[in-house]
């Protein structure tokens, strides 16, 4: 492509003529047009909302007006509020919950999924199909299985005479049905991951490995797993960093509840800036969260830095 | 030139076309919670026939628009509350003209002077305070001055299966059922209740719920006499008579008197289905509950439904909590020609407040409340009492949809047991403080 651009300059001297230094990387000012859109938008959209979040943390404001600046104020009020701190433990909890499950289940079903019928195809596109969901709708239909009395889960464990475990208002339960309707809702992404990390290992591997009479547990634990272990690694950091942003199915499902043993970082921001007008912590709230999650993102670099040294 | 006449013509035709809705009517913004319910009642004019709060607002706002064809009312629904929306339209400046507030949140907004006082526009109406029954006039007015129209007062009530009441024998010689006067009586109660029906006393919507909660410790703390917000920016909750309240409650559901693990729709489906004693509901389900018990077939129809005010289970005043809808209006520049268009909606809901007061709501106006076909009205010899008993909090308390939650929330997790009682009693206290003093 650089050779074609390049060959007018060479083939007619008369252009080389007249632009005698052309250095098409050469720092010129109109190029700036070409970067001004995605500027505009990262300036307005992200980089003035961060900045303007910061200085919010620091004042004492609400949501109809900004009051005065109380230096580190709003983080004394977060370290000090239960609330806060439950909600971190609780977005640790659920990360602790989902990723882990995520990375197996979806490894499991890639497995069994990975090969040329057409049973594994509709299976496939049946375990992705949920990805395609929006919360809402997800979470009412985990709504419609928990809910007591009426519900699925009530229904089967009726028939046996049995009484359902409260997925919902059960405080320690309430937070592993909001895990488990998550896990339900994203596990195609991970499972496709998978799939396409199985597809590209070499088939002559397997090929010397059954001349070799290995069985099928040898070839998964010395061939493939050590093969998609880059992807695994991949899964887990993508999968901490969408799961530490839960919102939609903790709000939708237990509002937080019980006892805010549900409530993750994000309800807790929502809560404080918006529902208390208390923008201010909610802002300081906003900045802890932005340091964890840019904490998963530099361990997500620092592992794709390592993974193109070994390359 | 005759093409260019006919360019002219069709070009000025479709300024018209453009024009003309604008031309024929004034357009609104109403902004409403009570739910949505098109498929019923969608195009509803006939305001008689329809029942519940949504299906009564709906026909009455599709009665305004039939009736008045100068005025475009645009409604949209939004979920109770609301309120979480309307803060965020209020900061972006797309506030809706009208909107419904309770009358305990409108000092939230008022205080920011978001809202319109309407006292010069309900007046150019034909709309006086003076209408108003008390508790719906002093919910209303905030500074001196009136914030919302209010459309009734509501609190909480016991919704009693009377079926389930005889076959406890919790009735009376003359048919009414016998309710507690005191806690002791009120556990006893229950226990006979249980043992004889084999079912909770109580139908609670306890899952995940922070209003029920509230609403219920207020009541009694009213009827022991505590004034825990005499100051309106610092609460005192952590009290002997909060801790007798939640004791009380706690000792209902360790002993099974209640109904657990249900949400606020589960708790209504449970209460209709015959599954327990006594819903604590609210007025909006009266005239819903009634319905139901004209049907046959139902757990209702079986003995009969009643709906009483909560017990005075203490010896302080005869009281429970008690709040009001209003319709608010935005503060922002509009024409005369819609500021009418928003006086005449406003009249429009004054005169037809006996329709609305159909829901269970009492009604906000004197001569409504007196009259004779809201006594006929199923049921209101019993609740019409809540006029006088009802009370709010103190109306320079702000937040208190906050101050719910988290009330709510502490109080659950001492009823359920996750917390010791005098822990939530002075988490509670602490963190409403806190809240309070970071307005």
């Amino acid at each position: 492509m650089a050779d074609q651009l390049a060959m007018p300059h060479t083939a007619t001297p008369a252009a080389s003529v007249r632009t005698p230094s052309a250095d098409i990387y050469a720092p010129q000012w109109r190029n700036i047009i070409f970067v001004a859109p995605f500027l505009f938008f990262f300036t307005t959209l992200l980089l003035f909302p961060l900045l303007w979040g910061i200085w919010l943390s620091f004042h004492k404001a609400d949501t109809f007006s900004s009051g005065n600046f109380v230096g580190l104020g709003n983080y004394v009020r977060l370290y000090n509020d239960k609330v806060f701190l439950q909600s971190i433990w609780n977005t640790f909890y659920f990360v602790l919950l989902t990723v882990p499950t995520l990375a197996l289940i979806g490894l499991f079903l890639a497995l069994c999924l990975n090969r040329r019928t057409r049973t594994a195809a509709v299976l496939r596109t049946l375990f992705f199909s949920s990805s395609v969901l929006s919360v809402t709708i997800v979470t009412l239909i985990w709504r419609i299985v928990f809910i007591p009395n009426v519900g699925l889960l009530s229904t089967i464990y009726g028939w046996f005479g049995a009484t359902a475990p409260a997925f919902i208002s059960n405080p320690s339960l309430a937070m592993i049905g909001i895990a488990i309707a998550t896990i339900w809702w994203c596990i195609g992404l991970p499972m496709m991951l998978f799939l396409s990390a199985l597809q590209q290992i070499p088939r002559d591997i397997y090929e010397a490995a059954a001349l070799d009479n290995a069985n099928r547990w040898q070839t998964l634990r010395s061939i493939t797993l050590p093969s998609i272990k880059r992807t695994f690694i991949l899964v887990i950091i993508i999968q901490i960093v969408l799961q530490f942003q839960l919102f939609g199915q903790a709000w939708l499902m237990t509002r937080g509840g019980p006892n805010n043993l549900t409530k993750p970082i994000v309800l807790y921001i929502y809560d404080t800036a918006f529902r208390r007008w208390d923008l201010g912590m909610g802002a300081a709230a906003s900045e802890i969260l932005f340091i964890l999650i840019l904490v998963a993102a530099m361990a997500q670099y620092l592992v794709a830095r390592n993974k193109g040294d070994r390359a | 030139m005759t093409m260019r006449k006919m360019l002219f013509a069709a070009v000025s035709a479709g300024a018209m076309a453009l024009a003309s809705p604008s031309l024929a009517a004034t357009e609104l913004t109403v902004q409403r919670f009570f739910g949505a319910c098109d498929a019923d009642f969608g195009t509803n004019t006939d305001v008689g026939k329809a029942v519940g709060e949504c299906g009564i607002i709906t026909s009455l706002i599709n009665k305004f628009n039939a009736d008045n064809p100068d005025v475009h009312v645009s409604v949209t629904t939004v979920e109770w509350p609301g309120y979480d929306q309307l803060t965020a339209q209020f900061a972006s400046g797309d506030a809706p003209d009208i909107v419904t507030i309770h009358e305990s949140a409108l000092s939230d907004y008022q205080s920011k002077g978001l809202l319109m006082p309407l006292d010069d526009l309900l007046k150019s109406v034909g709309v006086t305070p003076d209408a108003f029954t008390d508790a719906a006039r002093n919910g209303a007015t905030k500074d001196g001055k009136i914030y919302g129209l209010p459309i009734d007062s509501w609190t909480m009530l016991y919704h009693i299966n009377m079926d389930l009441f005889k076959q406890a024998d919790l009735v009376n010689a003359d048919g009414t059922p016998i309710l507690p006067k005191s806690p002791e009586e009120l556990l006893a109660q229950a226990e006979q209740f249980k043992q004889k029906t084999g079912k909770p006393y109580f139908v609670q919507n306890l899952a995940n719920e922070t209003a029920l909660y509230t609403r219920n410790l207020y009541t009694y703390l009213f009827q022991q006499n505590s004034d825990f917000f005499a100051d309106p920016k610092h609460v005192k909750l952590n009290t002997p008579e909060a801790k007798k309240v939640v004791e009380m409650y706690k000792a209902i559901f360790d002993k099974g008197y209640t109904t657990k693990d249900l949400d606020y729709g589960g708790a209504i489906n449970a209460f209709l289905a015959g599954q327990g004693g006594v819903q604590l509901n609210g007025t909006w389900v009266v005239g819903d509950n009634n319905a139901q018990s004209q049907t046959k077939g139902t757990a209702l129809n079986k003995g009969g439904y009643a709906v009483y005010p909560y017990p005075q289970l203490f010896g302080g005043t005869h009281a429970q909590y008690a709040d009001g809808h209003t319709w608010a209006v935005s503060q922002k520049d509009r024409t005369p020609e819609q500021t009418a268009a928003i006086g005449k909606f406003l009249k429009f809901f004054a005169d037809n407040d006996f329709d609305w007061s159909r829901t269970g709501h009492l009604p906000a106006y004197k001569a409504i409340i007196t009259s004779e076909a809201f006594k006929a009205l199923p049921h209101r010899n019993t609740i019409a009492a809540v006029a006088d008993l009802g009370k709010p909090l103190p109306s320079a308390v702000q937040r208190q949809f906050a101050i719910q939650d988290i009330i709510g929330e502490e109080m659950s997790a001492a009823i359920t047991g996750q917390k010791d009682v005098d822990a939530a009693l002075s988490d509670m206290e602490s963190r409403v403080n806190e809240l309070l003093a970071n307005i």
